[in-house]
């Protein structure tokens, strides 16, 4: 009998606990707000009655002070590393970190990068010398030896490797680790590769014209309506990014609200299928490297029933040069291009693609219009 | 006699009780905020979000829990092994592998389904076939085969996972393999439930034989019984159902390992309806267990973490009850 008990008091502690659950998630979430800030061109006086109308701070970028070496800096680890004089030999394991190299105008001075970059569509458009430079590891694994062996003058790497720091340190090697997981990380990330790699003149240039796109898309879709939106992993349609993350910031900038701003995890996040049809996003954008198609989506009878799928707005985030749904310096060109999606009144076409083309000629030095 | 009899259709009809009411209940657990009410005045999107998604999330939770306590019992009478569980004969890699290329080749859910039930089968026939060379009919023969096929799948899924891109599908496998209910879709469902029935009930009709494989070889085999090819034929129709499972699922552990033993810790024997119980408890673990993954947190969270949370406790505490009892 008193095993009995036992069985049916753990069915209650679990019809109890689901049911504290249950009635957390159905009182429709509210979403956790992005920051606000007094815009330059403030919203129009009807925002006030608006609940949507949320609008990323503007941030105007001071100029990058102009450095002589050797130099100092905190790297995105908080360690303090000096550099004692100019680098000339680069090395750098984390595509967001080459990208930037590249767009501060040191791909010359590059001499290993990550691997797998032949998957890179921008190395093969902008710069196919860089297909053959050594691979020295992944995000995740750092061939030591490899990158030793280039002597290279600074080596960039994700903070995902900072375990390697004390063995390369060791190795006489000077390591910065940088993390631009969000808007701010990556101005901050900018900020730090132009100091400790003497380009601070052209790591304002890029901060400047990066702010200026923002202010842009802060003064035309000020007051606009913001259509929900859900933004689906690489990996998975049912990963979503929550608030925490880059995407949800490129979602707000674009003129769009992220449904799952509620979720606080600085990772993809998994959800279901009742969650999304319980949000019923109007937009649906999937990530630049998603496994999947548009036309999944839309044929996926689960989601029959979604808005976004019933009105057909399912789109991805183009991957002809970059993802620009990652934290790189081109993902500005991610906010105006899906900002022209939710808001073609406020943005043309032609506008965002005039746009797109002049960054990649300017920091990368290709036509991306061209085929 | 009496007393002990009445005892044990107690706990098998207190169980199937406490199922019944825990699946009904979880018809009603989710993101999306289904009622009663709104299902009764026919709304059109409550009654597909109920029928596409609430039921085959709490079907695929009942059956297959019941599955993997049914299987756990099984694998655990035969191999006379209280630790035997299906990757003994590496149906649970075999699967992984398949769950893994599916995700590199195809990516869509009904072809990762699809390889991971080929994978599952491909690896438990590999076992069974190996361990047909030799004629003896040794049970360690299987055990070692299937460590060998468990070895050989594990190199394999390393591979796939060196292949996969970090950012996609090497994400997608490791959150396969760590097992969700989340995602089921009624299109494969059906087939795999039928099936995994078909082998469960295959099971039941042949419980007299499999309590006679837990005998001594020897015993058995003066009781008339073709000791290897009975066991071929019921580790795989076992072997079967579990792979209709967790084709669908990923891997979800500890089912299989804790709902046999509390089921013997309750009926203290080997019979039929101890094999049942196994079924009752497994369903009873995973529906409860996938009531917390959807409802614990914001996101959807992996299965296998629950069932090991609230089963753990459970069996500690029949364990230290008995010993207290005897």
């Amino acid at each position: 009998m008193k095993k009995l008990v036992s069985l049916l008091l753990i069915t209650t502690v679990l019809l109890g606990s689901a049911a504290c659950g249950s009635s957390k998630q159905t009182t429709d979430p509210t979403p956790t707000a992005i920051p606000t800030a007094a815009p330059t061109n403030a919203p129009s006086s009807d925002d006030s009655s608006n609940p949507n109308a949320e609008v990323t701070p503007v941030v105007t970028p001071e100029l990058i002070p102009a450095v002589t070496f050797p130099v100092t800096v905190t790297d995105q680890a908080g360690r303090t590393v000096t550099i004692k004089s100019m680098p000339e030999k680069l090395v750098s394991s984390y595509y967001i970190s080459t990208s930037t190299l590249i767009a501060l105008g040191l791909t010359d001075k590059l001499v290993g990068i990550e691997a797998k970059a032949n998957k890179r569509p921008i190395y093969v458009q902008s710069i196919p010398k860089m297909l053959e430079l050594p691979a020295i590891g992944t995000v995740k694994e750092l061939d030591l030896e490899a990158c030793v062996a280039l002597a290279p003058d600074l080596v960039i790497l994700p903070l995902k490797q900072k375990n390697n720091a004390a063995m390369l340190e060791q190795l006489g090697v000077t390591v910065l680790f940088v993390n631009p997981e969000s808007g701010d990380l990556l101005e901050e990330m900018i900020r730090l590769l132009a100091t400790a790699t003497g380009t601070t003149s052209e790591g304002s240039e890029l901060l400047a014209y990066i702010n200026a796109q923002r202010e842009y898309l802060i003064s035309t879709l000020a007051g606009v309506q913001r259509p929900t939106v859900y933004m689906a992993g690489n990996s998975d349609f049912l990963s979503t990014a929550g608030n925490a993350m880059y995407q949800s910031d490129l979602i707000a900038l674009a003129g769009g609200k992220n449904v799952a701003d509620a979720i606080t995890d600085t990772y993809w996040s998994t959800v279901s299928y009742e969650q999304i049809l319980a949000w019923n996003p109007e937009v649906i954008l999937l990530a630049a490297d998603a496994s999947y198609s548009i036309d999944d989506v839309l044929n996926d009878k689960m989601l029959a029933d979604c808005t976004a799928v019933k009105e057909k707005r399912v789109y991805q985030m183009p991957s002809k040069a970059e993802a620009w749904d990652t934290p790189i310096p081109g993902s500005i060109l991610g906010a105006v291009w899906f900002a022209g999606i939710l808001h073609s009144e406020q943005i043309s076409r032609e506008r965002s693609s005039s746009l797109i083309n002049e960054f990649y000629q300017t920091y990368y030095a290709f036509n991306y219009n061209a085929d | 006699m009496h007393s002990t009899t009445t005892r044990i259709k107690f706990f098998c009809i207190g169980a199937t009780c406490i199922l019944v009411i825990l699946s009904i209940y979880s018809l009603f657990v989710g993101k999306y905020p289904l009622s009663p009410e709104a299902l009764l005045a026919g709304d059109s999107l409550q009654w597909r979000v109920f029928l596409t998604l609430r039921l085959s999330r709490a079907l695929a939770g009942v059956v297959g829990g019941f599955a993997l306590g049914v299987t756990g019992f099984v694998y655990q009478t035969v191999f006379r092994n209280p630790l035997a569980s299906p990757d003994i004969i590496g149906v649970a890699s075999g699967a992984s592998v398949g769950a893994a290329a599916g995700i590199l080749l195809f990516g869509s859910s009904l072809a990762i389904t699809a390889c991971s039930f080929g994978g599952a089968l491909f690896a438990v026939l590999l076992a069974l076939g190996l361990s047909s060379i030799d004629r003896s009919g040794r049970k360690s023969t299987i055990v070692l085969a299937g460590i060998a096929v468990h070895a050989l799948a594990q190199t394999l899924l390393m591979c796939l996972k060196l292949l996969a891109d970090p950012e996609r599908e090497l994400a997608s496998i490791e959150y396969w393999i760590m097992g969700s209910l989340n995602g089921i879709r009624g299109d494969s469902l059906l087939i795999n439930l039928i099936l995994c029935l078909i082998c469960v009930i295959l099971l039941f009709f042949l419980h007299r034989q499999i309590i006679l494989l837990s005998a001594e070889e020897g015993e058995a085999k003066m009781l008339g019984v073709s000791v290897g090819r009975l066991r071929l034929f019921i580790l795989l129709a076992a072997t079967l159902s579990l792979t209709c499972i967790i084709s669908l699922t990923g891997l979800i552990s500890f089912v299989g390992l804790l709902a046999p033993h509390a089921a013997r810790l309750l009926t203290k024997d080997n019979r039929p309806h101890t094999m049942y119980l196994s079924g009752i408890l497994g369903g009873i673990l995973l529906c409860g267990a996938d009531l917390f993954a959807r409802s614990a947190a914001a996101t959807e969270l992996p299965v296998s973490i629950f069932t090991s949370l609230l089963g753990a406790p459970f069996l500690l505490y029949l364990l230290f009850s008995k010993r207290r009892s005897v």
